[in-house]
């Protein structure tokens, strides 16, 4: 209790020098002029944190690994490992955020009541600004801009936005060429045995559709996000492409009897993604997952995205993630994105 | 010699006298099983079906998809719901028995909250399929291994009830340790898959899956069957069975450590499916009665059927798949309720 | 009589559990054909004495002979074979048939996977009918009276063919006429040559069947003997801290009259 005072008191100056903004649930925060420190509540919002602004950075959820290190600049990469605030398996506690004084809470992810009324009681127990951010993959340029006003960044949130907005205006152009019927038909696989997949419409799989594949599991009522499948119903659904991110997975679907009944399998177009440092298609849903949209369209498209992976990943890990991958790094990327995963570590 | 008045009644309302029941429960499960091979996502016909069973009875090479659908899939997956389903009913009529106590159910010595420990490990360590499958298999019969041993530690006059005291105990650290590595699991990629896992499900079932629990399930049912008469006489408590002449701490732990097995073995395949065993043997107990004679191959035959035709269900109400552990809990859980509030429960 | 060998007897027996002992120095010995009852208040060490008589709980000092063999070196099947059991009728949890409840009484003659044979059921019907209750064969143990389930449990017990019969308060919790009954067929299975011992909180049944009487109190054996030598005013008195008559009727059996309230108001 004494820490929680001195904690308030700490925090005193700083309110009442506050501005106002509203954030994507339509909620009016009080936040400082002066931001200095941010805690990311959850994993795609530290990544967005980490993209627009890094030195505003507390910590991580996750300590990142030894395999995501090189692709997280330096001295980010090191930053402590402080737990989540919210969502599924919340592990940093109140106490741990009022010792970090951040300035600003962030959420980046679903304004649902639920998070409105979760951070509206963060802000009241506490007394830090909590900020909730829209997470929907369509609203990623207007929350990158919305993100830098409030913490005084926006120049680079504006080049971030103008580069997510033309990769979607290129998409877009690309697939309005191709009808509906023609589009590769996609089965995400995810979980060890890859029967765990996402219902079409679900945060899971939205950026495969936004790369203009049809997702194989159409949402039936009551169902969203992450669901079950069966092998019979994947051989069945016969998706033209299967993208995983499960190395053991992949590895052994390749050979798999029963997997090779899929086309998808049989034709070699079964696809594992890359995470580092973060996924390239989901976890987290955030905007790492551009690279997976870019990644993704030249696998559906690659008529209409001849460009080499290769120059477009070293571009959006330099832009985004402000590292420059050496020859080696980019090489590991890029074979890992045709199957050859790196040793764990 | 034996006078036979005055109880035609309850002769005739009594379950002990319907030795056909247990030859109609076979033919319905072959019912079920055939009709179950019918449906699915993938479209079978009965010629198409005939077909394929011509082919692989007389060795005659696959014939395209359906051949692999109905022989790689559809078959070990039905064969594993019936499996799982005897397997589960067996245990549960077992320790409803052996504990005196109809409210019993498979799990209570840990062995579901053991085998879920070692799957969850396995899931958080990204091990592939089958080393999860052999840590929930040893983590079952690890499980219930301590509290056995946790509970033979402890001298009491009450030997089972020490026993179910300390499997809820170890089974609730147990499932604090499941918690504690769901939070430090990745809640993008590791947590889901947890979270199917401890609801089941048959989906990724296959036929080397079947043929690697099928003769644990038999090794650990062939005690069951042979000491069928010994568990009934368990079931008067253990003073009484002593002094009935049985040797029954060596047997108690015998029947546990048979039971533990056939449940580890289809826990390890299929997840945690609630419920089978605790509601199928009560109905078997209404059908035929509380002779173990009867009651193990009635169970058995019922808790087969029961679980193919839910995951048949399971299969079939969606596009994709409805988790097992979540139907047998909406039909076994109102389905229960009804059976006590029906007065006559096979109990007293 | 007398003069056969005990088929059961205790030596300098000490009873109690693991750190807590209930009584000592109990000798006791049953002979074919007799009932040997054994009397005590609540708590005198009845039934730890009991338990320890069927190796359920083991001996602290002394020992149990069935004939040669001695109770800890005999298997639980072997102690089966030579002494039974009739614990106090109990609510079962499982509506076992009549028959298949007094067939379980075979166990001790079954090898280890073995099931009952026809032979076995045969011996369950006729011990069943025997008490006179052959036609609660196929009714569920749990829809019977109080009274037909003793007799059951007594059925199972001669099922078992121990040439020993221990009965817990058989009558306890029992109505006046079953009591009555029970008491009856317990004689009348001394008198088919079978060693009787049973327990009881009432001297006048004692008085009523027993060939002898161990009188037991607080963990000791105060008194062995013939029912009248051990029964008297005096001890009862002692034991129970009431007023006992020991009243002999007219046709020679002997009544134990505790002296209630109303009693003394008549006799001022």
């Amino acid at each position: 209790m004494r820490r929680l005072l001195i904690g308030l008191a700490a925090l005193l100056p700083s309110i009442a020098m506050a501005g106002e903004i509203i954030d994507s649930a339509g909620r009016r925060v009080a936040i400082p002029d002066r931001i200095e420190k941010v805690f990311a509540a959850g994993g795609p919002a530290s990544i967005l944190l980490y993209v627009l602004a890094p030195e505003l950075m507390t910590g991580w959820p996750r300590r990142p690994r030894e395999e995501e290190k090189p692709f997280i600049a330096s001295p980010y990469r090191d930053l402590p490992e402080v737990g989540m605030l919210t969502g599924r398996g919340g592990s940093a506690n109140l106490e741990t955020v009022i010792r970090v004084k951040p300035d600003v809470i962030l959420d980046f992810g679903s304004v649902k009541e639920t998070y409105v009324s979760l951070a509206n009681a963060t802000q009241q127990q506490i007394g830090i600004p909590y900020l909730l951010i829209d997470g929907r993959f369509e609203a990623t340029a207007a929350s990158l801009r919305l993100l830098g006003a409030a913490l005084g960044k926006s120049e680079r949130a504006e080049q971030l936005a103008l580069y997510v907005e033309a990769q979607l205006t290129a998409v877009d152009a690309a697939i309005a060429q191709v009808p509906a019927t023609r589009r590769p038909r996609v089965y995400l696989a995810r979980g060890p045995d890859g029967l765990e997949t996402g219902v079409a419409g679900s945060i899971n799989t939205e950026i495969i559709e936004r790369a203009g594949g049809r997702n194989v599991v159409e949402a039936t009522e009551g169902q969203r996000g992450l669901v079950r499948a069966s092998i019979e119903q994947v051989i069945v659904a016969n998706p033209d492409a299967i993208i995983t991110w499960d190395r053991g997975f992949y590895e052994r679907a390749g050979h798999d009897p029963l997997w090779r009944e899929v086309k998808a399998v049989r034709e070699g177009r079964l696809y594992l993604s890359p995470t580092a440092p973060f996924g390239w298609i989901d976890r987290p849903p955030s905007v790492n997952r551009i690279m997976g949209l870019v990644w993704l369209a030249g696998i559906f498209y690659p008529q209409q995205f001849p460009k080499d992976l290769r120059d477009q990943v070293r571009e959006f890990y330099k832009v985004f993630y402000q590292v420059t991958p050496d020859d080696k790094e980019l090489d590991g990327l890029i074979a890992w994105s045709k199957g050859t995963a790196p040793p764990r570590r | 010699m034996v006078e036979r008045h005055g109880t035609a009644e309850t002769i005739a309302a009594s379950p002990h006298s319907r030795p056909g029941i247990v030859v109609a429960l076979a033919a319905l499960l072959v019912l079920v099983m055939t009709s179950a091979v019918l449906v699915g996502a993938y479209p079978v016909s009965p010629g198409e079906l005939i077909g394929t069973l011509g082919r692989f009875v007389g060795g005659a090479p696959r014939a395209g998809q359906i051949d692999t659908v109905l022989l790689e899939v559809r078959f070990p997956r039905i064969g594993a719901a019936a499996l799982a389903g005897a397997s589960l009913a067996a245990a549960g009529a077992t320790y409803q028995g052996l504990f005196r106590n109809p409210l019993v159910s498979p799990d209570i010595l840990g062995v579901s909250t053991g085998a879920g420990l070692g799957a969850v490990l396995g899931i958080f360590l990204s091990l592939p399929v089958a080393a999860i499958q052999a840590l929930a298999f040893f983590g079952g019969l690890a499980t219930v291994a301590l509290v056995y041993v946790v509970a033979a530690a402890v001298r009491e006059r009450e030997p089972t009830l020490v026993l179910v005291l300390s499997g809820v105990v170890i089974g609730s650290l147990t499932g604090a340790a499941i918690a504690l590595l769901k939070v430090l699991a990745d809640p993008y990629d590791q947590l889901p898959a947890i979270t199917f896992w401890l609801l089941g499900s048959l989906a990724s079932i296959r036929k080397h899956d079947v043929l690697l629990a099928m003769p644990l399930v038999l090794l650990g049912l062939m005690p069951l069957v042979l000491l069928r008469w010994r568990i009934n006489v368990m079931s008067l408590g253990d003073e009484e069975a002593k002094a009935l002449g049985l040797e029954a701490g060596r047997l108690r732990m015998i029947i546990i450590a048979a039971a533990t097995l056939v449940t580890s073995s289809v826990v390890a395949i299929s997840g945690v499916i609630g419920w089978v065993g605790l509601v199928i043997p009560h109905i078997a107990r209404m059908l035929v009665g509380p002779n173990f004679d009867r009651l193990l191959p009635a169970s058995m035959l019922l808790g087969a059927t029961y679980m193919v035709l839910v995951d048949t269900l399971a299969r079939t109400i969606a596009r994709v798949e409805t988790p097992l552990g979540i139907l047998t809990a909406i039909i076994g859980a109102p389905f229960f309720l009804w059976l006590l509030a029906r007065g006559r429960r096979g109990w007293e | 009589m007398s003069g056969l060998p005990a088929a059961m007897a205790a030596r300098g027996l000490a009873i109690g559990y693991p750190g807590k002992e209930v009584g000592r120095d109990i000798d006791i010995e049953v002979r074919p054909g007799e009932v040997l009852c054994l009397l005590g208040p609540n708590g005198s060490g009845k039934t730890t004495l009991f338990k320890t008589l069927l190796g359920l709980i083991p001996a602290r000092a002394g020992e149990v002979r069935f004939g040669d063999a001695q109770l800890g070196e005999l298997s639980r099947a072997a102690v089966a074979q030579r002494v039974s059991y009739v614990p106090q009728a109990h609510a079962a949890h499982f509506p076992f048939l009549v028959a298949d409840m007094v067939t379980m009484g075979r166990t001790a003659h079954l090898g280890l996977f073995d099931r009952p044979t026809r032979e076995d059921r045969e011996r369950a019907r006729a011990a069943l009918a025997e008490l006179g209750i052959g036609a609660l064969a196929d009714t569920e143990y749990t829809r019977i009276s109080g009274g037909q389930r003793q007799l059951v449990l007594i059925a199972r017990a001669l099922a078992q063919d121990a040439p020993v019969i221990v009965l817990d308060e058989p009558t306890a919790s029992l109505d006046f006429g079953n009591q009555v009954l029970v008491l009856q067929r317990v004689r009348q299975l001394a008198e088919q040559g079978l060693a009787v011992v049973l327990s009881t909180h009432d001297p006048d049944h004692a008085l009523g069947i027993a060939s002898r009487v161990a009188f037991l109190n607080d963990g000791r054996l105060i008194a062995t003997g013939s029912p009248r030598e051990v029964l008297t005013s005096e001890r009862l008195e002692t034991v129970y801290g009431v007023g006992v008559r020991i009243v002999t009727l007219p046709g020679g059996q002997t009544l134990c009259a505790p002296d209630l309230g109303s009693a003394r108001r008549l006799s001022t």
